[in-house]
């Protein structure tokens, strides 16, 4: 339902050498699987967020061409691609002034019938009622902000949900149901769903997992088959450059 | 008694459909139009014929006033002098506004002189609106003063906004904040076009255990420009804050001076200010919720004044 063909993301670099260009996503050809969970993977910097920005259309596509349900979206804009049904859960969700959580919420369902907007608080189950007049603003917690985000991505019945880290803040005792959450909608109304996580727990529940280092896909697979190359990147990927076995220095 | 354009004008600077239940006076081309007064609400033209005094009676609960303005006489400058006093533990609503339709080229404005006494642990809502309206090209001038004395235990919220088609505002707003009594002050501004709007605010924390926090929200579009003075001078043990955040669309301009003066050792004063284009974070999040970028401006900045 979703193919990415020899994608690239390239950004100039004015950085000490001069400049050149440097490509944040390198080279990508992969196609996700109507209804099924994948999850991205992989260290710091290596393009996961990049790459979600690419399909949702806040990056610009430098080279190749992303197809989504036999449409290539590359040149759509940002709100024609939420109109074809791609949602995006932001990693680090914007903070409104005189906005409420109700507001997101009637945007996302196109619509500001109460009732249907307390069964979508029902569906999604992890934010409380008395979130639903709450400002999405500076006040609310790293963990609540991150909630509505999820509520609000699936209140706007994506085919394709991308969730950047969805856990970042979130209590232990909501990682589960979260999960479970995201599985349900998957169920219910197969919603192809990607999750961007270093957790376990969405490791885990996923068909697909793929490891993006460097921008480039260097795994995709089952759980089991991730386990070693993960094991692999944890280990230091900037020991070539400051030949840390020499120098014991390190405080990476 | 109420004409189409009377009606449009007070729909939107009164919430009202007609006329109101309750104490009201409405003032329209300088001259009464009509009162009505309530057994705890007595409303008064003042020695001067200048204006109204509105008395409320102490232990006054849950009642309102309204005291909408209107104007569409060409080349009037309707000046009024309002003063209210509010008993001890009264808690009561006051929606004021003045809504200006100018159909020709002469000027039209009203400057409203509003004087607030709030009786001990008395609670004052305090709603005023501001418009203009109309196809002529005459210049609109609204000039609020707005002055408050807050005694012991006292408490004000108002919600001052300006919300279109004044091309030149100057406001200004004084409290003088008695033992324990608590300030709280909303405004929102909208200029667009060639508008000019001013707004001075000094407020003196007197007693102690007083608090004070001024909130100013403005969208500058087109070449409009809007300055934003707000002093707020300690004296006292007490607690202020200044929020002032502004949003500049088109060629918009802003000035934002805050100013604190602490004048005792335990004051606690504090402000934050920005001036700035609508977040990008923000407009990318309902674009990719569907709205269209101009759709999201508009959500953003409605948000951002409501």
């Amino acid at each position: 339902m979703l193919e990415l063909k020899n994608l690239y993301f390239t950004v100039q670099d004015s950085g000490e050498n001069g400049g050149g260009s440097r490509n944040i996503i390198d080279g990508i050809d992969f196609t996700f699987d109507d209804g099924k969970f994948y999850a991205i993977t992989g260290p710091n910097g290596s393009g996961k967020t990049t790459l979600a920005k690419l399909i949702i259309g806040i990056n610009p596509v430098s080279q190749g061409s992303i197809v989504f349900n036999k449409q290539d979206i590359s040149p759509l804009t940002i709100t024609e691609r939420a109109k074809a049904g791609i949602a995006y859960s932001f990693q680090q969700p914007a903070r409104f002034k005189g906005i409420t959580f109700r507001d997101l919420l009637a945007i996302a369902a196109g619509t500001e019938d109460k009732n249907k907007l307390l069964e979508i608080m029902r569906r999604v189950g992890i934010c409380p009622l008395s979130f639903l007049d709450k400002e999405v603003d500076v006040k609310l917690s790293g963990g609540e902000i991150k909630k509505i985000e999820l509520a609000i991505t699936i209140a706007a019945n994506p085919k394709l949900a991308m969730y950047d880290e969805p856990d970042t803040g979130i209590d232990l005792w909501t990682i589960d149901p979260m999960v479970s959450l995201l599985k349900k909608e998957l169920a219910d109304n197969r919603t192809t769903s990607i999750v961007i996580s270093h957790n376990k727990a969405f490791l885990e529940a996923a068909d697909v997992i793929l490891i993006l280092d460097s921008g480039k896909i260097v795994y995709s697979g089952n759980l089991e088959g991730a386990l070693p190359l993960l094991d692999d990147l944890r280990v230091c990927t900037y020991r070539d450059s400051c030949e840390g076995d020499q120098n014991a220095q390190c405080y990476r | 008694m109420l004409n189409a354009i009377d009606k449009s004008l007070l729909k939107t600077v009164a919430d009202l459909e007609g006329l109101p239940k309750g104490a009201f006076n409405i003032r329209k081309n300088g001259k009464l139009l009509s009162r009505q007064v309530s057994a705890n609400i007595n409303i008064e033209t003042n020695a001067e014929g200048t204006g109204i005094i509105v008395t409320i009676k102490p232990g006054t609960k849950n009642e309102s006033v309204h005291i909408p303005v209107i104007l569409s006489q060409a080349g009037l400058y309707d000046v009024v002098y309002n003063f209210f006093i509010i008993g001890e533990d009264a808690d009561v609503t006051i929606v004021a506004g003045c809504g200006i339709h100018c159909g020709t080229s002469e000027p039209e404005g009203h400057a409203g002189m509003h004087e607030f006494q709030v009786g001990k642990r008395a609670k004052v809502t305090y709603v005023e609106k501001h418009y203009a309206s109309g196809d002529g090209r005459g210049r609109r001038t609204l000039n609020p003063t707005t002055k408050v004395f807050l005694a012991e235990g006292a408490s004000a919220e108002m919600a001052l906004t300006q919300i279109g088609g004044v091309d030149e505002a100057n406001r200004l707003n004084e409290a003088v904040l008695g033992p324990n009594s608590l300030l709280l002050i909303t405004e929102r501004v909208l200029t667009d076009g060639e508008q000019r709007a001013v707004s001075t605010n000094n407020i003196v924390l007197k007693g102690a255990g007083s608090r004070a926090n001024m909130i100013s929200r403005s969208v500058m579009k087109g070449n409009s420009k809007q300055t934003f003075y707000a002093t707020m001078d300690a004296q006292n043990k007490c607690f202020g804050h200044i929020e002032c955040d502004a949003i500049i669309m088109d060629n918009g301009a802003n000035e934002t001076m805050p100013s604190l003066k602490a004048g005792h050792p335990d004051a606690e004063l504090t402000h934050e200010a920005s001036i700035g284009k609508i977040a990008s974070d923000q407009l990318t999040k309902l674009m990719s919720l569907g709205l269209t970028y101009d759709q999201a401006v508009n959500r953003i900045i409605q948000g951002f004044l409501k």
